[in-house]
């Protein structure tokens, strides 16, 4: 314990610059999510193209990390490129699938009388409906983030950013001293980065869930 | 009051108590309670006033903390559970029917596991599928999601008496379905019991369902305790205390009509006829010997008019009342028809005799001089399970 | 107060539409295995028209090919049996009245180390447990990663089955061996095997990282291809590992399917 403690008081730089670029990382996959799958579940949440969108965001989701990390090195290089798309592609499902659903299960009436009070469809969408779907949206990302976090790690194994470089560093360190405390350091730091994000994301469900409302 | 004992109980609690763990108040006190064979006993109280708990005693889903079970004289306080519930029926207001299995299936649960060769089993479905009125070639495939709540609670009945166990025990069976349809499954479920004759525990919370389905009823209060245990005339006439008529509420006397059929009144029969052919210097005879407003002209027998004394036109005689009919049908015809008497019929629609407001009146107060009014008669045991 | 039996139209009539549920196997049904099966045909002829060196003659041929399929799939059946040994009697045993009260801090435990990077864990095992072999290393993480899926949903199945069934199932003499077997596990079934399936997947594609301890597995292909900067070789390692996650998930499904109680 206190070997792990004089270690990190150590290389603390080292690790506060693998947990930075594990953050941004994260959230880069989930930014570009988000960019392209709000927009996506607007314009098929209420069309029967919605199931085959969810198929193959589906489909992504089915591929395990290495495999896909490994597909994105062709087109993209090694680096943070492929960590980033092989990231956001995770995060595809849960984030449309909860916009969609979030979008779906809001009472038609409000739509109905939104558009009656003269509102035009776009501003329906975003005055309305999205704010109202809102919560659910969030616990979308909520789960993406969790998810992230671990699969961000495999970004080191493509010569990516991230706590994953520590974890290889303390494997290809076996049978010193320090193995054991890399591979915990980066372990460590992945799970109170979950925590973090959690704790984050519940104050921000909070904050967006509209007074009046019933938690959705 | 609870400890009331008759020649041949098939259920007899001596003393029974269930305290749960870590509550001081027993949630049944002591109770002993005998429920004669073939009999339905209703057990009715507010919630949370151990009725279910009663119940539930009985076939030892809940295990007493003291006191005796007693099935047929048999002491089952400390037999093996399982074997006991196989004995006896059991329905519930949820149905509890197995979303997995057919309507077949469910029914054969209890014959199964009692190790019934598969024919017999077939052939028990299929006529109790008949007794709860469901035609078993289209029914005995379906699964429960299937079926309506009423076609639900059927087979739930069904299932509770597959195995013919001498006593069944049934929680509110009809609690959740629409007013309707709950008409319809008290009724029938009585006209089933009038053929097998099983010996039931009914629980309710509802004392107009309880007035209806029990021989007997028991009044429990809070904290487990019997606080009248009697048949439905005594009940509603003689409330033991304010408890039990606070929970008869104010209805009691109306409900009380509904006990009554006219079939075992006794109507007037002084009421001035005349045949319906008796031309007219015979009809202002008749107008001018007697001393009513209206005479009841018969065709045949049969009360078709009411000639008025005053002279003009007859009226029509609109709801006759029969046999089968009970006092409260024949208030509400009076009340309807703005009249203060009702014509009675036999069950030909032949004239018996005429019944008046003041009769009603009577009827329902006689038993507090003389005795209980003629109760409408449902089973022939009734009899034998009057208070002494 | 009349008592003669009405006609059973006098409840409601019934829902028919539930009956026919099981219907032909859709287009969508055979969708993904003709998909599947036509991207390793266009693999095959792809690789087959490069002209390999040596070095990717190396991971691609056949023997090697089938030797890395066979250990993951090995690994990968191993851990899921492993999964379920535990998953299923520990999520039935936390759904008895009397053990009920560890299924909150039992579920709190699996949550937190649901957290943990599977790559993180297999390493720390493997620098942890110098000593011992590879392939027990990466089964045992993979394993202890596999169990929460498959315990919450078994715990979650078991939890729904509606509690007067059960009562009425106990009130009519049914033993609670009896009452598990034949009316909560079938109703619990549906719930039960979406988490198996979820397992399944992960298993599949976790049993990937096995190479970075140096277990073999179809992760091979994939190192070998990043560390010779060979494409090709990348890209059928790559192909192979989600064609295989992606069978194992579609084939779940249809036994999903098969298995669901009907009725329920």
């Amino acid at each position: 314990m206190t070997g792990f403690l004089d270690y990190t008081s150590g290389n603390v730089d080292a690790l506060l610059q693998a947990t930075l670029e594990h953050t941004v990382l994260v959230l880069q996959g989930l930014g570009l999510a988000v960019l392209i799958g709000l927009p996506l579940a607007a314009l098929t949440y209420r069309a029967r193209s919605r199931t085959a969108v969810l198929a193959v965001a589906g489909v992504f989701l089915t591929i395990p990390s290495y495999a896909l990390f490994g597909l994105l090195i062709t087109p993209l290089g090694l680096g943070t490129a492929p960590s980033v798309v092989a990231l956001t592609l995770y995060a595809f499902l849960p984030v449309l699938r909860n916009a969609i659903v979030g979008l779906r299960e809001i009472d038609p009436a409000v739509v109905e009388s939104a558009r009656g009070m003269g509102l035009s469809r776009l501003q329906v969408l975003l005055r309305v409906e999205l704010p109202l779907a809102l919560p659910v949206i969030i616990t979308g990302l909520r789960v993406a983030a969790q998810m992230l976090l671990g699969i961000a790690a495999i970004a080191a194994a493509v010569n990516g950013p991230g706590l994953g470089n520590l974890i290889l560093q303390g494997l290809s360190s076996a049978g010193t001293p320090f193995a054991v405390y890399l591979t915990l350091q980066g372990v460590l730091g992945i799970i109170v980065l979950a925590i973090l994000f959690d704790l984050l994301f519940a104050a921000l469900n909070r904050l967006t869930t509209s007074r009046g409302m019933i938690h959705v | 009051m609870s400890d009331q004992t008759t020649d041949r109980p098939m259920i007899r609690l001596v003393e029974l108590t269930k305290t749960y763990p870590g509550r001081t108040a027993p949630a049944v006190d002591a109770l002993s309670l005998d429920v004669p064979e073939g009999e339905i006993v209703v057990f009715v109280g507010p919630s949370g006033c151990g009725k279910t708990t009663t119940m539930k005693l009985i076939n030892r889903l809940i295990e007493p903390t003291s006191g005796r079970i007693l099935l047929d004289g048999e002491d089952v306080t400390h037999v093996d559970p399982d074997r006991l519930r196989r004995g006896i029926g059991y329905a519930i207001q949820q149905t509890g029917l197995f979303p997995h299995r057919t309507v077949a299936e469910n029914i054969a649960t209890v014959p199964k596991l009692l190790g019934w060769d598969r024919t017999r089993v077939a052939e028990r479905v299929d006529a109790l599928l008949h007794m709860v009125g469901l035609a078993p070639e289209e029914y005995r495939d379906l699964h429960p999601r299937q079926l309506s709540g009423g076609q639900q609670q059927r087979v739930g009945v069904a299932r509770a008496l597959a195995a013919d166990p001498p006593v069944l025990l049934m929680d509110e069976p009809f609690g959740a379905i629409d007013p309707l349809t709950r008409e319809t499954l008290q009724n029938e479920l009585l006209r089933i019991q009038r053929e097998i004759r099983k010996t039931i525990v009914f629980v309710t919370h509802d004392i107009d369902e309880a007035v209806k389905m029990g021989d007997r009823i028991a009044i429990f209060a809070e904290g487990g305790r019997v606080v009248q245990y009697d048949t439905p005339e005594r009940i509603l006439s003689e409330p033991a205390d304010d408890f039990v008529s606070d929970f008869i509420g104010a209805g009691a006397s109306v409900r009380r009509l509904s006990l009554t059929r006219i079939g075992d009144a006794t109507v007037a029969e002084d009421w001035p006829t005349l045949p319906f052919s008796a031309d007219a210097s015979e009809r202002a005879a008749a107008v001018a010997a007697g001393d009513h407003d209206f005479l009841l002209l018969l065709d045949d027998g049969l009360p078709v008019e009411w000639l008025p004394s005053s002279g003009g036109g007859g009226l029509p005689v609109l709801a006759p009342v029969g046999p089968d009919h009970t006092l409260y049908d024949a208030l509400d015809t009076m009340l309807s028809n703005n009249s203060d008497v009702v014509v009675v019929t036999d069950a030909q629609g032949r004239y018996r005799g005429t019944l008046d407001l003041p009769t009603i009146q009577d009827l329902i107060h006689v038993d507090d001089a003389a005795g209980v009014p003629t109760r409408v008669s449902r089973s022939t045991s009734r009899r034998s399970g009057e208070p002494r | 107060m009349s008592a003669t039996a009405p006609p059973p139209s006098a409840d409601a009539p019934p829902r028919r539409g539930a009956t026919a549920r099981r219907t032909a196997p859709s287009p969508r049904v055979w969708g993904l295995p003709l998909l599947l099966a036509a991207v390793l045909g266009g693999l095959y002829l792809y690789v087959g028209s490069q002209d390999l060196d040596r070095i990717e003659r190396r991971s691609l041929n056949a023997e090697y090919l089938l030797s890395r399929t066979v250990q993951h799939l090995t690994l990968s059946v191993v851990v899921v049996v492993l999964i379920l040994a535990v998953a299923i009697p520990l999520g039935i045993l936390l759904t008895r009245p009397r053990a009920r009260r560890f299924a909150g801090p039992v579920l709190a435990v699996a949550n937190i180390g649901q957290a943990t990077p599977t790559l993180g864990l297999i390493v720390l095992f493997a620098v942890v447990f110098v000593a011992w072999d590879v392939r027990t290393i990466v089964i045992v993480a993979v394993w202890l990663y596999g169990i929460l899926p498959v315990l919450r949903n078994t715990m979650v199945g078991l939890d729904q089955v509606d509690r007067s069934m059960i009562e009425a199932a106990r009130g009519m003499g049914m033993t609670p061996l009896r009452v598990m077997l034949s009316v909560e596990l079938p109703l619990a079934v549906p719930v039960m095997l979406s988490g198996i399936r979820t397992a399944l997947v992960i298993t599949v594609g976790t049993v990937a990282l096995a190479t970075f301890v140096g277990a073999g597995g179809l992760g091979d292909v994939i190192s070998n291809g990043i560390a010779s900067s060979r494409d090709t070789v990348l890209l059928t390692g790559s192909v192979l590992v989600a064609v295989l996650a992606l069978a194992v998930d579609w084939l779940a499904g249809l036994v999903e399917d098969l298995l669901r109680p009907r009725g329920a």
